[in-house]
């Protein structure tokens, strides 16, 4: 320490608001920019977390296209382009989903409980400062960090997926398809093509064409239809294959209209919004989970619980005497404002079909779960910060 | 107790009042313990005061009532004039406080933590953090990580986060804590030039000669509950009073003053006699007890009050209400 009189000479010089009262509304529960902006650098500053977000949120699916950009490259023939409308559903439904749910609600517990296990909460209470201010400086903070990580992850991910797609629509097997016909183009499509179409897409019902059999009874082309052994098949004139042709183009014009090259920017702008929401989602409750029980560890382990393992159950399967614990479920709420183009974050099938096997739900009650959560979650952490002893 | 006072010019404000800290039957309890029992605490503004008592004894907790840290669960206290907690803002602006060993945030320099608290205060404390840092002899490792602090240096960052409020009143418990011998000499100096600035600073300690050689008035609390408070000097006039004595016949001279009315106890030493006289008997005992050896023929070659130390007093105190207990 520097001499007594050293001391009090630089610090008197320091102190020009010596002695008299402080008005700066320090028992207010907003908090100030200053405080906000502090504690975005005490969490930027935690290297290994800040490490771990940008591995999950942006170098997970940066590699993976990394890999696929280079495979292609290399073995064009091989491995089909890195990009498309089918990789980018993939990995927003599939890895940024709820990945991002996942690092969003580690970062929350870290917020929620540092202060508390480093030792600092006291120090800030004895400031004089509004605890609830004190607690509400880690929401904007928080989201500060984690909201740009998600979107340079999807950005990332929308960039390739867009410049890096296919120029062909492959379609069941088939590649040489246009994209976006409509239903009678689609029909007159298949009746110029009728051998494709029936050798080559799917179809429920009987067929009169023998598309190279092999020796076992089975279509080679298209590896859709399997015949039993012995099965014998009629030749059929030019007319009755075109007629096969239109009514199998009709029957898979519902899945084929799903099919893009390319996302389309509104599916990519609602996909945003929605991992967007979803970390958002994560990051509150992580906070207020971790608040009210002044510690990490175990909140980070109960959200990866709910997410990977209790949404999933209960968003898929109807338990008539759970039905509305199982709709105040977050993550069942927030999978029914999945886009329609997307499929169903925790698997089967895409856009409309996925959904349509979810518990039911309305939108008001959607809506309402997810405010409740983000609403109840912030009330709880900020009430247990406001009574806790420090 | 005789009040220390401010300089009142430089401190005018709307609480002004004698007391930094005051509070009245302020009691905590933890299930069946009572950590802080009915305390009576009248701490004086502009001087030092110690809050003195054994382990156990309730001085931090006391600390975290008056913070706001924990709540009361009777009486009122105030601080710098400000009622407590109903006006804690304002109070604590004003208010810097250690409370247990000094905590950061490990992975961030001690500048760095120091700017999150200044962001809690008002907009001139961070102004601040430079002269605080400089001030606790800090600044040259304000840019390292206070993961790699020892701990008398995270105690310096604690006084140092306490001086960013400019503050009237600081509150310090056991500030020597973690230091060795020089830095607590500096700390003992930068309480003095914090006192004689016009702040009050509280602190506790266990280190008796410490807060004798830094305070102006204690406090003692035992069991959470104060049992002796003023100034240091005051106090130990009060306490009981021990006289060597270095005379030839040792044995004789005891048996002669055993026979006076002074009311003392006697143990005869090698070199002459130890005489411990009970509190409140004057200097003139001294003096009695010379004439009464001269008259009976003993030499007399040495005659000393020896001054009762802040520890001898603690412990007489603490014992005697052992006793009573």
């Amino acid at each position: 320490m520097t001499s007594a009189a050293e001391g009090a000479s630089s610090t008197s010089a320091a102190l020009a608001t010596r002695g008299g009262e402080v008005h700066d509304r320090r028992g207010s529960w907003f908090p100030t920019g200053a405080m906000i902006a502090t504690r975005i650098m005490e969490l930027r500053k935690r290297r290994g977390l800040m490490a771990a977000l940008v591995v999950v949120n942006i170098g997970i699916p940066t590699i993976f296209l990394l890999i696929r950009l280079i495979a292609h490259a290399v073995a064009p023939k091989s491995y089909g382009p890195a990009g498309g409308y089918d990789i980018f559903t993939a990995l927003v439904a599939g890895v940024m989903y709820v990945f991002g749910f996942i690092v969003a609600a580690t970062l929350g517990c870290t917020a929620g409980s540092v202060d508390l296990t480093e030792g600092m909460f006291r120090h800030l209470v004895i400031t004089g400062r509004s605890r609830l201010a004190l607690y509400f400086a880690r929401i904007p903070a928080g989201l500060a960090i984690i909201v740009p990580l998600v979107a340079a992850g999807f950005t990332i991910v929308c960039a390739v997926c867009v410049f890096a797609a296919p120029t062909k629509l492959d379609y069941q097997g088939v590649n040489n398809i246009p994209v976006g016909l409509s239903l009678t183009g689609f029909e007159s499509w298949a009746a110029n093509h009728p051998k494709e179409v029936v050798c080559g897409l799917p179809y429920r019902g009987p067929i009169n064409y023998p598309c190279d059999i092999n020796g076992k009874g089975q279509i080679r082309s298209s590896g859709v239809i399997v015949l039993p052994p012995g099965t014998t098949l009629q030749r059929v004139t030019p007319a009755t294959l075109k007629a096969d042709a239109v009514k199998i183009a009709k029957q898979d014009y519902a899945d084929y209209s799903s099919y893009f090259l390319t996302p389309s920017t509104s599916l990519m702008v609602k996909s945003g919004l929605w991992i967007e929401l979803e970390a958002i989602v994560g990051f509150i409750v992580g906070l207020g989970l971790a608040s009210l029980m002044g510690q990490r560890t175990v909140p980070v382990v109960l959200m990866i619980v709910l997410e990977i393992v209790l949404t999933p159950i209960f968003s898929m399967n109807v338990i008539a005497h759970l039905i509305n614990v199982q709709r105040g479920l977050v993550g069942l709420a927030m999978a029914h404002l999945d886009p329609g183009g997307l499929p169903h974050p925790f698997g089967g099938g895409g856009g409309g079909a996925g959904v349509a096997r979810l518990v039911p739900e309305s939108t008001t009650v959607t809506v309402c779960v997810i405010v409740a959560w983000l609403v109840g979650w912030t009330a709880l952490g900020a009430w247990r910060m406001a009574k806790r002893d420090a | 107790m005789s009040v220390m006072t401010l300089d009142e010019s430089s401190r005018t404000n709307h609480s002004d009042g004698p007391w930094a800290v005051e509070t009245h039957g302020l009691t905590k309890r933890f299930g069946d313990n009572v950590a802080v029992n009915d305390v009576e605490l009248l701490v004086p503004r502009g001087c030092a005061f110690g809050y003195l008592g054994p382990n156990g004894a309730g001085k931090t907790t006391l600390i975290r009532v008056l913070l706001g840290l924990t709540r009361a669960d009777a009486g009122t206290m105030s601080l710098l004039g400000y009622s407590v907690p109903r006006r804690r803002d304002q109070a604590l602006a004003r208010v810097g406080a250690i409370v247990d060993e000094p905590r950061f945030h490990g992975h961030l320099t001690g500048r760095q933590n120091l700017q999150i608290l200044a962001a809690a205060r008002e907009r001139a404390a961070r102004e601040r953090i430079d002269a605080s840092l400089e001030r606790v002899g800090m600044a040259h490792r304000a840019n390292d990580r206070v993961s790699k602090y020892s701990m008398g240096m995270r105690q310096r960052l604690g006084v140092a986060a306490c001086l960013l409020g400019d503050p009237q009143l600081l509150i310090l418990d056991e500030p020597m804590n973690g230091l060795d011998p020089a830095g607590m000499h500096e700390m003992r100096d930068m309480i003095l030039s914090l006192v004689a600035e016009g702040r009050t600073v509280m602190l506790s300690s266990h280190l008796l000669d410490e807060v004798e050689r830094t305070c102006d008035a204690v406090a003692i609390v035992d069991h959470g509950k104060v049992i002796r408070q003023g100034p240091i000097a005051e106090l130990l006039a009060g306490a009981a009073m021990q006289v060597e004595v270095g005379c030839s016949s040792p044995e004789r001279a005891r048996s002669i003053l055993a026979d006076t009315p002074l009311g003392a106890n006697i143990d005869v030493e090698t070199s002459g006699l130890s005489i411990h006289l009970a509190a409140g008997t004057g200097r003139d005992a001294i003096a009695e007890i010379n004439r009464r050896l001269v008259e009976s023929g003993i030499e007399v070659y040495r005659l000393q009050e020896i001054q009762v130390s802040l520890e001898s007093w603690f412990l007489e105190v603490t014992s005697r209400l052992g006793d009573t207990a």
